[in-house]
């Protein structure tokens, strides 16, 4: 028992810490909260599936064009969805119009792929077992992505540009860095993110139009408890998240294990509203 | 004056009288009613939605159904008009559905919904409509002579299924310690309900009984539950192909060899492509209806076998889906085609016709109905199959089950 | 203003008038269909207009919380299955008794208010996406518990709904009482939209410091609305139940709030007439061709990404013509300070705000260090120096923004509080802000009114049914609001919206609306900025006639003219630290400000 907790609550905890970066670097280029996180996670098992079962590719290609499809739906998003409402006066606006938009998207998988849960393939043949490669596969991309950002964001000239402008984008843009296309790239960097966290949970998850709301609120939690833009945050609030929620699974059954995750993350927030490891609020006046 | 006295009196005549009826089987035009009219029947099926497997097996029999009866010349020279509304799998939806469908589309007779939570909420507003309808869903309570004076069910109820699988856990596998789940829809749940008492009062121990959300991707803790607590069968009862499909993955690779016996849906299509290995599937045991299953000689009744042959002509897709569900869908329009043929369209013809039915020949089903009991299907013809023995969309009865 | 211009009064009274007749045909046009439906003897438009009727129900009360407040609340749907269920188990009779159905949608609407204010709590505290999740987990917790508690709601099975007696009896009777139940949910909460409520809200959602600064409570008010609209959605919820016959949980789907919620955007934010239109098109669209069922939510949601591309108004923006019509171009701000004494009162008594010492520490950094300065009723107090010398923060202090790390801060010897801003209006405390905080949908009366809000003394339940105490309120505010206008120079630009104001016209804006609290003192926060030299001379003739009126005047301000020219007494600031501190003549000619600030 103890090892099917540990071990499907840290694969599981590792896909809600991706989702959590992937709200984390949209965030970060824009200061946007986009309702596309799960989409994107929804996605890349739908799409996973569709690649390599349907249409028969292998394994690896499969991966390779979901991450591409990811980069273009990143980049769809700025374009649509955030670019023109950055330029208004009512930002919050942009709340309304990526949530309009990943809902478009999940009626579209929901009515042409299906309603119902198809299954993802085998990546590798490893397992069964509490060492089952569906479980290992989102933690090491969980450790990929992290380090890989690490490196981004510390050795190469574009990671030193996105931190610049999440730091501050006026000043970035006084020194010259374009904003737009760094925008643009950041969201398409958050859009693989997001489609690998679905692609290597999907054999948990499956292929189900259902994921996205899903994954958008788990996917959350761990960015609302470990401070926004902290990515390190977003993936021990995951792991955290996706132990308790076994746990609980184990000990109440089901129903009452999503209540349980939903009243203990309402009371922090409520606790402290900038999460356990945020900075408070700036100045407002 | 008198003329229009003369017309009014005749017409009342025609209307009520079996010359009539044999004028209409007969194809003779009867002054006072139009009867080139095509004959329309609603159709509440859920096509999209969680809920959706059922409605597109049915759907493809009965617009099967439908083609053929057209095809033939329609009901005395008229056409049957099916009018499709997809519920969604949704209640608020359906409710909208039977308000036009009755209202402005003037159905004759409603067929469907196919859902239980749907079926709930439609039955009263089709009754307040004083449409007559008939519907395949499982749930005890939707059929009430009193209440529902014009709705018919052309399939078994929960209890019927209940007992019959209860019947084989306890009697033919002889097995007394019995974990009882379904998911969270309001078929599973009332399936749960209605049998854990019938399994208790025949003796058995449920040693577990719950209800599992079918999103969860994770059943390993219910299932360790379940067998720490001793189950020695396990009986789920949902329509849902994913979480059945997991229930067996999750006993697979647990290594846990208990018999499985449950839901129709055990054996679909659907459920086999989410099994992670095929030999999943063995030991598990299902629903089924006679009329569709093979008999001991490893055949089909010849009705089924003729239907099944003409579903290969018409390239029907059975591979995803059950055998059942199209042949129920079939049945259900040539029953209301063959009603109105008989009886008239009205509503009292149709319903009057209903309440003396006979065992009427259905490829599902042999169906009769009494003014009291509104429930069609025969108890000896609920069965239990053997999953893995599918082929062409049918199963073998299960081991040790009577002939 | 010419000769020819008819009074002020006279022209807003008429520009009402008109609007009130405008305003009135397309709800007479509404009552009409509505009440006429029945004639066309079709049931199933009966049960569309009862779908649209309770809908409407409730998203008339999630208006007043997603279009006016500004709260992303995205799971609404969870009142309406908490009311649904109160209304059917209760006279299913299953767990108490069975009740009077009727009775049984009172004590829905009551359910439906505490679990507003369950749901609406985290809205105080968390922002604006924080809240839109929590909001989401509340629906799936409900439907879980629904389905899960089955000893009370049937669990999956569900329930059966009530059934009302004649005259409310299924079919066209019951469609009169949801009908009449929607007049009246339109009724009240129009009543709301139109009272000093309705704005405060809207200047909670677009100018959060602003309402503050005019006494505004956020928690509270935010509080009473989620208990009002949790009230609507649970009477929604038990007629939901009765039109449904049978209720089960999958019948509350994430659609329906998907509905609700675009209902009010489509509609437009701080409309009534907008969302109604938006409720009934968004639940008839998916009756207009078989087809549309499957995809209806996917046209919901592209909607609602049209609206918030291309008309963020919502078709309240459509339909506002009045707003369309072009404005005299080149306009001059001409301030009457002669109708200060009406507005401010007559017999004031004379007080002083004393900062005694203040230090305020950022972190690491010393913001302000030691600040000592007095603010006396009738006198102009300047308080100058270099970006970043702690100009804005001293203010923000006496605001009670920020609680300084040591000295103190005394109104005539009483300590004032801090971090609650909204008591300063109390205190007769008002101010304006460096950026103009203004509600740009609004107009630029509306904009003053808010100001007038802490005066108010009817009760929130009283603006909702239209009481005459509330109406005299609403007389009275809106007169010392053209009263304000008139006297700060933007009379004739009152009904206009205010995002189409120029610049320096937002500025006297927001002091016409500081000016309604009667302030006794009155902080500006460098109105000076972006204004024109003949502006600059009438807002200093304007700052001195309020401060002769008997109200004490902080000034900070860059414009060194503005200054000498009107203060009496001028703070310099350095750093965080006073540099000087006199006369405007002593200050001129200080060596250090001269070197450190005025340049040589």
């Amino acid at each position: 028992m103890i090892e099917s907790i540990v071990s499907y609550g840290l694969a599981v905890g590792a896909v809600y810490a991706l989702i959590g970066i992937t709200y984390n670097l949209m965030f970060s280029a824009s200061r946007v909260f986009s309702f596309t996180s799960g989409m994107l996670g929804m996605l890349g098992g739908v799409l996973g599936s569709l690649f390599i079962t349907k249409f028969g590719l292998p394994v690896v290609v499969g991966l390779v064009l979901v991450l591409v499809c990811g980069a273009a739906i990143g980049v769809i998003t700025e374009i649509v969805t955030v670019r023109p409402v950055l330029k208004s006066l009512e930002q919050h606006l942009y709340v309304l119009s990526t949530l309009a938009f990943a809902l478009m998207v999940q009626q579209l998988v929901a009515i042409e792929w299906g309603t119902d849960a198809q299954p993802f393939p085998r990546l590798i043949p490893i397992g069964p077992g509490w060492l089952d490669q569906q479980f290992w596969l989102p933690m090491l991309a969980c450790a990929a992505t992290i380090v890989g950002l690490e490196f981004l964001y510390r050795r190469t000239l574009i990671g030193r540009a996105f931190v610049a402008i999440s730091e501050d984008s006026y000043a970035a843009r006084a020194l010259g860095l374009p904003e737009q296309g760094l925008r643009m790239a950041s969201f398409a960097l958050a859009g693989m993110v997001g489609m690998l966290a679905g692609f290597t949970g999907g054999e948990m998850l499956l292929a189900f139009f259902g994921n996205q709301p899903t994954l958008n609120f788990y996917g959350f939690v761990p960015v609302a408890l470990g401070g926004m833009g902290s990515n390190r945050g977003a993936v021990i609030g995951g792991l955290a998240l996706g132990l308790f929620q076994q746990a609980a699974n184990f000990l109440v059954g089901g129903i009452f294990a999503a209540v349980a995750v939903f009243v203990v993350f309402i009371a922090i927030l409520l606790i402290r509203p900038e999460g356990l490891a945020g900075a408070a609020t700036t100045r407002r006046v | 004056m008198s003329t229009n006295l003369r017309v009014v009196t005749r017409r009342q005549v025609l209307a009520g009288s079996a010359v009539s009826a044999a004028a209409l089987a007969s194809g003779f035009p009867a002054p006072a009613i139009a009867n080139s009219d095509p004959i329309k029947i609603g159709f509440l099926p859920a096509l999209t939605g969680p809920s959706s497997s059922t409605g597109v097996g049915m759907n493809r029999g009965t617009e099967l159904a439908v083609e053929e009866i057209n095809a033939a010349g329609g009901v005395g020279g008229r056409k049957i008009e099916l009018i499709v509304r997809d519920t969604q799998s949704d209640p608020t939806k359906a409710v909208n559905a039977v308000a036009e469908l009755a209202q402005r589309q003037k159905a004759a007779v409603i067929w469907g919904p196919l859902n239980s939570g749907e079926a709930l909420a439609a039955t009263p507003l089709i009754a307040r409509e004083k449409v007559p309808m008939i519907h395949p869903c499982w749930v005890d309570q939707l059929i009430d002579v009193k209440k529902y004076p014009m709705a018919f069910r052309n399939a078994p109820t929960n209890q019927q299924i209940g007992a019959a699988a209860n019947h084989y856990v306890m009697d033919v596998l002889k097995l007394k310690k019995v974990a009882v789940v379904s998911d969270t829809t309001g078929y599973g749940t009332a399936s749960v309900d209605a049998y854990v008492p019938m399994l208790t009062a025949k003796g058995a121990e449920v040693v577990f009984s719950g209800h599992i959300d079918a999103a969860n991707p994770d059943l390993k803790p219910d299932m360790l539950r379940m067998r720490s607590a001793g189950a020695e069968v396990i009986m789920p009862w949902s329509v849902n192909a994913g979480f059945l499909a997991r229930i067996l993955n999750t006993r697979g690779a647990m290594g846990w060899d208990v018999p499985v016996v449950g839901q129709t849906t055990l054996g679909s299509g659907q459920t086999k492509a989410l099994l992670e290995k095929p030999d999943y599937w063995d030991k598990v045991y299902s629903n089924n209806f006679r009329n569709v299953c093979f008999n001991k000689d490893g055949k089909l009744p010849a009705r089924a076998q003729e239907f099944v042959e003409r579903l290969r002509k018409s390239k029907l897709d059975m591979g995803d889906t059950l055998l059942w569900w199209i042949a129920v869908g079939y049945d259900a329009p040539r029953l209301m085609a063959e009603t109105i043929k008989a009886a008239g369209s009205s509503p009292e013809q149709i319903t009057g016709y209903w309440n003396q039915l006979k065992p009427w020949p259905g490829v599902y089903g042999d169906i009769s109905f009494t003014p009291e009991q509104h429930n069609g299907f025969p108890d000896d013809q609920v069965i239990m199959c053997e999953v893995s023995s599918l082929r062409d969309g049918a199963f073998k009865l299960a081991p040790g089950y009577g002939a | 203003m010419a000769v020819t211009d008819p009074p002020m009064a006279t022209r807003i009274a008429n520009a009402g008038r008109q609007g009130r007749f405008e305003f009135a045909l397309p709800w007479l046009a509404l009552a009409v269909a509505g009440a006429g439906l029945p004639l066309l003897d079709d049931s199933y438009v009966g049960v569309i207009a009862q779908r649209a009727c309770i809908y409407w129900i409730l998203v008339a009360g999630l208006n007043l919380v997603v279009g006016f407040a500004g709260q992303i609340a995205i799971g609404w749907v969870a009142l309406l299955t908490v009311g649904a269920y109160t209304t059917a188990v209760l006279t299913a009779g299953t767990v108490t008794s069975a009740w009077d159905p009727y009775l049984a949608l009172a004590a829905s609407g009551l359910i439906g208010a505490v679990f507003g204010g369950i749901v609406g709590l985290p809205a105080l505290r968390l922002r604006t996406f924080y809240f839109a999740m929590t909001t989401l987990g509340f629906a799936t917790i409900v439907t879980q518990v629904a389905l899960a508690w089955k000893s009370v709601t049937g669990g999956g099975i569900g329930t059966p709904g009530p059934v009302f007696a004649w005259p409310f009896e299924p079919g066209w009777g019951f469609y009169y009482f949801c009908f009449g139940l929607a007049a009246l949910a339109t009724w009240m909460t129009a009543n709301i939209a139109a009272s000093r409520f309705g704005r405060a809200l809207v200047a909670i959602r677009d100018a959060e410091v602003a309402a503050e600064a005019s006494g505004i409570a956020k928690p509270r008010l935010l509080m009473t609305i989620f208990l009002f609209s949790g009230a609507l959605a649970g009477i929604a919820g038990g007629l939901f139940s009765s039109l449904q016959s049978y209720i089960t949980p999958d019948a509350f789907t994430f659609d329906l709030s998907v509905l609700f919620f675009i209902a009010i955007l489509i509609g437009g934010r701080g409309s009534i007439l907008g969302p109604l239109l938006g409720t009934v098109i968004l639940t008839v669209l998916p009756e207009l061709a078989a087809p549309l069922v499957a995809w209806s939510t996917f046209l919901y949601a592209a909607l609602l990404l049209v609206i918030v591309l291309a008309v963020p108004g919502g078709i309240a923006d459509l339909l506002d013509y009045r707003n369309r019509r072009p404005l005299k171009q080149h306009r001059e701000i001409a301030p009457r300070t002669e109708l200060l004494p009406q507005l401010l009162g007559e017999h004031r008594d004379k007080a002083a705000i004393v900062l005694s010492d203040i230090a305020l520490n950022f972190g690491g950094v010393r913001a302000i260090d030691g600040l000592s300065l007095e603010i006396r009723s009738g006198e102009v107090h300047g308080l100058i120096g270099p970006n970043g010398s702690g100009k804005t923060t001293a203010l923000n202090v006496i605001s009670g923004y920020y609680a300084p790390s040591s000295g103190r801060l005394t109104l005539n010897g009483i300590d004032l509080p801090f971090k609650a801003p909204h008591r300063r209006a109390g205190y007769g405390i008002a101010r304006t802000f460096q950026t103009p905080r203004l509600i740009g949908g609004a107009s630029v009366i509306e904009n003053v009114m808010i100001g007038g809000t802490y005066d108010g003394e009817g009760s929130f339940v009283e603006a909702m049914m239209g009481l005459p105490r509330h109406r005299r309120d609403e007389a009275h505010i809106n007169a010392a609001a053209i009263r304000a206008l008139e006297t700060v120079g933007l009379g004739q630009l009152a009904t206009v919206r205010a995002d189409r104001l120029q610049h320096s016209e937002l500025r006297f804006m927001e002091i016409a609306r500081a000016l309604m609290l009667r302030p006794k003192f009155l902080m500006l926060d460098e109105p000076a900025a972006g204004l024109s030299a003949e502006e600059i001379r009438r807002l200093g003739a304007l700052i001195k006639a309020i401060s002769r009126a008997g109200t004490g005047v902080l000034l900070v301000e860059h414009h060194a003219d503005l200054i000498f020219d009107i203060c009496d007494r001028v703070t310099v600031l350095n750093l965080g630290k006073m540099l000087a501190a006199g006369t405007p003549s002593e200050i001129r000619l200080h060596r250090e400000v001269v070197v450190a600030y005025l340049g040589s």
